[in-house]
């Protein structure tokens, strides 16, 4: 087991390497959008755009700005945006806490919707319940989650003259009920998509395992229909487990598109502008940042295997 | 063992295995797939707007003022009209083309290409195996978005970034499915028959194992079609898709639309919302049935 931590860990500087390499050669592709451009006006002479690429160390040779850029990276200067000349972390921590209250409100719902549903739809199979929570399952899959959110703002608006609130973070510790006004209704919309595919995942799954003999031997033995449920739980946690990462990936476009809905200033709007402008530095960041964020996660994520299933052995 | 004589399966009394005509093949598929065949009936009917829809849209969806801004659905305007004057029917007809001809173009390209890498790592083994599967879990480990980013800063906006976006987010999709059924198909009989008459790898690669696996691949694509089109529609929404002025769901649904719409005038954002929905619905739904009918190992 920690040798199997170990190594997936060094995998992790290899990717890294390769991560920040294919980003900084990317946006600087011959044909790729020149920062300078987007950076001057109709009245730019020519040698002021000159001076504009020489500020921002564009006019070296790329491989050259590749070695900078590193060399900085390494020693933990993490760049000034090319827009504001503002260093790039703060601007980052400003937005992190949007983001990371997004994500967590949204995995919570998005499992506990979906484990409860799916659990009661196979426990009750071809039952009344059973197709309910099969029919939010279709229709949770197909509706746009920016649909859901559209119609947030939109009906309670229309129907009962109420505005949701928009935009202006508040801390969760400075002020949790404004906070949680802002937060807790989209995050709950966005998660219907996720937990959709969650409550198919556990149903299968459970349906699985309740096929297994040791269910059967389970039941034999006349144990309750609640413990026979714990035991078919805990070996159907690790394809939940398993889609938790690929979840994770697919809620930093939700997380987006709830940012631009609500008017929030997270990180993704960060990226947005950043790459609308080709603000190398923002974007070469953000990219290595969520990289090796979601590389983790998923580490975390397999290592916790072995906590479900004893019988995973690590190699 | 006797002899019967004369014992044709005619004089037996036994007819011969009639077909069921088409009417009735048809009816048997509807009370056996009912949701399939009401996802492929809507499909074809989205294809079908989206093939002809400028010739059938009651008003040209572009031109501005054929009705008054803002109006609600009427008898004339069945959708009403949006700030522009516009005929919002007309609009969602218009806008299946461009929806449907980003997402399919998309998981063509990226579900075709994925299905060959997955076949291919099954086949080969060895490395080629072992690089594909781990680009595989490295890709997974990018935001799909962050990609798309990445893609637009260095080739610019426009529908090809869009559908190499979408495409490389279907590439790892059925992957692992496929590489699965591929191993269990190198070691058919038939393989080994085909090498023993001095078939080359890659002829029994090419015309035997791929023609194969061709079934699993559609039913991979058409599951694949549904999140083409929801992340076509998040990507015009956006303002990452096609350019503003073309009818399109997702752009009809956003900025100024919304604030209208909060006013009361709904039917702006709620039909192009339907119409998405619908669809993906449609995609799902057929895809879950043709699993079903061809690849009951599948089910979820």
């Amino acid at each position: 087991m920690r040798q199997y931590a170990l190594r997936r860990l060094s995998y992790l500087p290899l990717i890294i390497v390769v991560v920040s390499l294919i980003t900084f050669f990317t946006l600087r592709l011959p044909w790729a959008t020149d920062p300078v451009i987007a950076l001057s006006t109709q009245n730019t002479t020519l040698d002021q755009e000159q001076a504009i690429r020489e500020d921002l160390g564009l006019d070296k040779p790329v491989y050259q700005q590749f070695v900078i850029w590193v060399g900085d990276m390494v020693t933990g200067d993490l760049g000034k945006t090319f827009r504001s000349k503002q260093p790039v972390w703060p601007e980052v921590q400003r937005r992190l806490p949007v983001n990371i209250e997004i994500l967590v409100l949204s995995v919570f719902f998005t499992q506990l919707i979906g484990i409860s549903l799916g659990v009661l739809s196979a426990v009750k199979q071809n039952s009344a319940p059973d197709y309910g929570a099969r029919f939010f399952a279709v229709f949770g899959q197909s509706i746009p989650g920016f649909f859901l959110l559209i119609m947030l703002i939109v009906l309670p608006s229309i129907w009962w003259n109420y505005s949701a609130p928009v935009g202006g973070h508040v801390s969760i510790f400075k002020d949790p009920w404004d906070n949680l006004r802002l937060y807790l209704p989209p995050t709950l919309l966005l998660s219907i998509g996720g937990a959709a595919g969650v409550l198919r995942v556990t149903r299968s799954t459970l349906l699985e395992v309740y096929r297994q003999d040791y269910m059967r031997t389970a039941r034999a033995k006349g144990l309750a229909s609640r413990d026979v449920l714990y035991h078919a739980m805990r070996n159907s946690m690790i394809p939940l487990v398993t889609i938790l990462s690929c979840e994770i990936t697919a809620l930093f476009f939700g997380s987006l598109i709830l940012e631009q809905i609500f008017s929030l200033n997270g990180l993704g709007q960060f990226l947005f502008i950043s790459a609308a402008t080709s603000d190398f530095p923002v974007v070469q960041f953000l990219v290595l940042y969520t990289a090796i964020i979601v590389m983790s996660m998923n580490l975390l994520i397999d290592l916790s295997y072995a906590l479900f299933d004893p019988r995973i052995k690590y190699s | 063992m006797a002899t019967m004589e004369g014992s044709s399966a005619l004089e037996m009394g036994w007819t011969a295995y009639k077909r069921p005509g088409f009417g009735r093949r048809m009816a048997r598929l509807a009370r056996q797939q009912p949701a399939g065949v009401f996802g492929l009936i809507v499909l074809s009917v989205f294809v079908f707007l989206g093939i002809f829809g400028p010739a059938i849209t009651p008003y040209d969806p572009k031109e501005l003022s054929v009705c008054e801004p803002l109006g609600g659905p009427s008898l004339g305007h069945l959708f009403g009209c949006n700030r522009n004057g516009q005929d919002v029917l007309s609009r969602v007809i218009a806008g299946a083309r461009i929806s449907l001809m980003i997402s399919s173009a998309a998981v063509f390209i990226g579900a075709g290409a994925g299905a060959f890498l997955g076949v291919l790592s099954g086949y080969a083994g060895r490395w080629v195996d072992y690089l594909i599967q781990r680009s595989g879990e490295a890709y997974a480990a990018f935001p799909a978005l962050v990609l798309f980013f990445l893609l637009r800063t260095a080739f610019g906006p426009g529908i090809k970034t869009i559908v190499i976006a979408i495409a490389i987010g279907a590439l790892f999709g059925g992957n692992r499915i496929l590489r699965g059924a591929t191993i269990i198909e190198r070691n058919m009989v038939y393989v080994e028959a085909a090498r023993s008459v001095g078939c080359s790898g890659p002829r029994i690669f090419f015309r035997h194992v791929i023609i194969n696996l061709l079934p699993l691949t559609v039913v991979l694509m058409s599951g694949a079609l549904g999140g083409a089109i929801l992340a076509e529609s998040g990507l015009a929404f956006l303002g990452l898709g096609v350019a503003p002025g073309t009818p399109s769901w997702g752009i009809d649904m956003s900025g100024d639309n919304i604030s209208v719409a909060r006013l009361g005038y709904w039917h702006v954002v709620v039909f192009p919302g339907i119409a998405i929905s619908l669809v993906v619905l449609a995609a799902n739904l057929l895809g879950d049935s043709l699993r079903d009918i061809w690849d009951p190992r599948l089910r979820r």
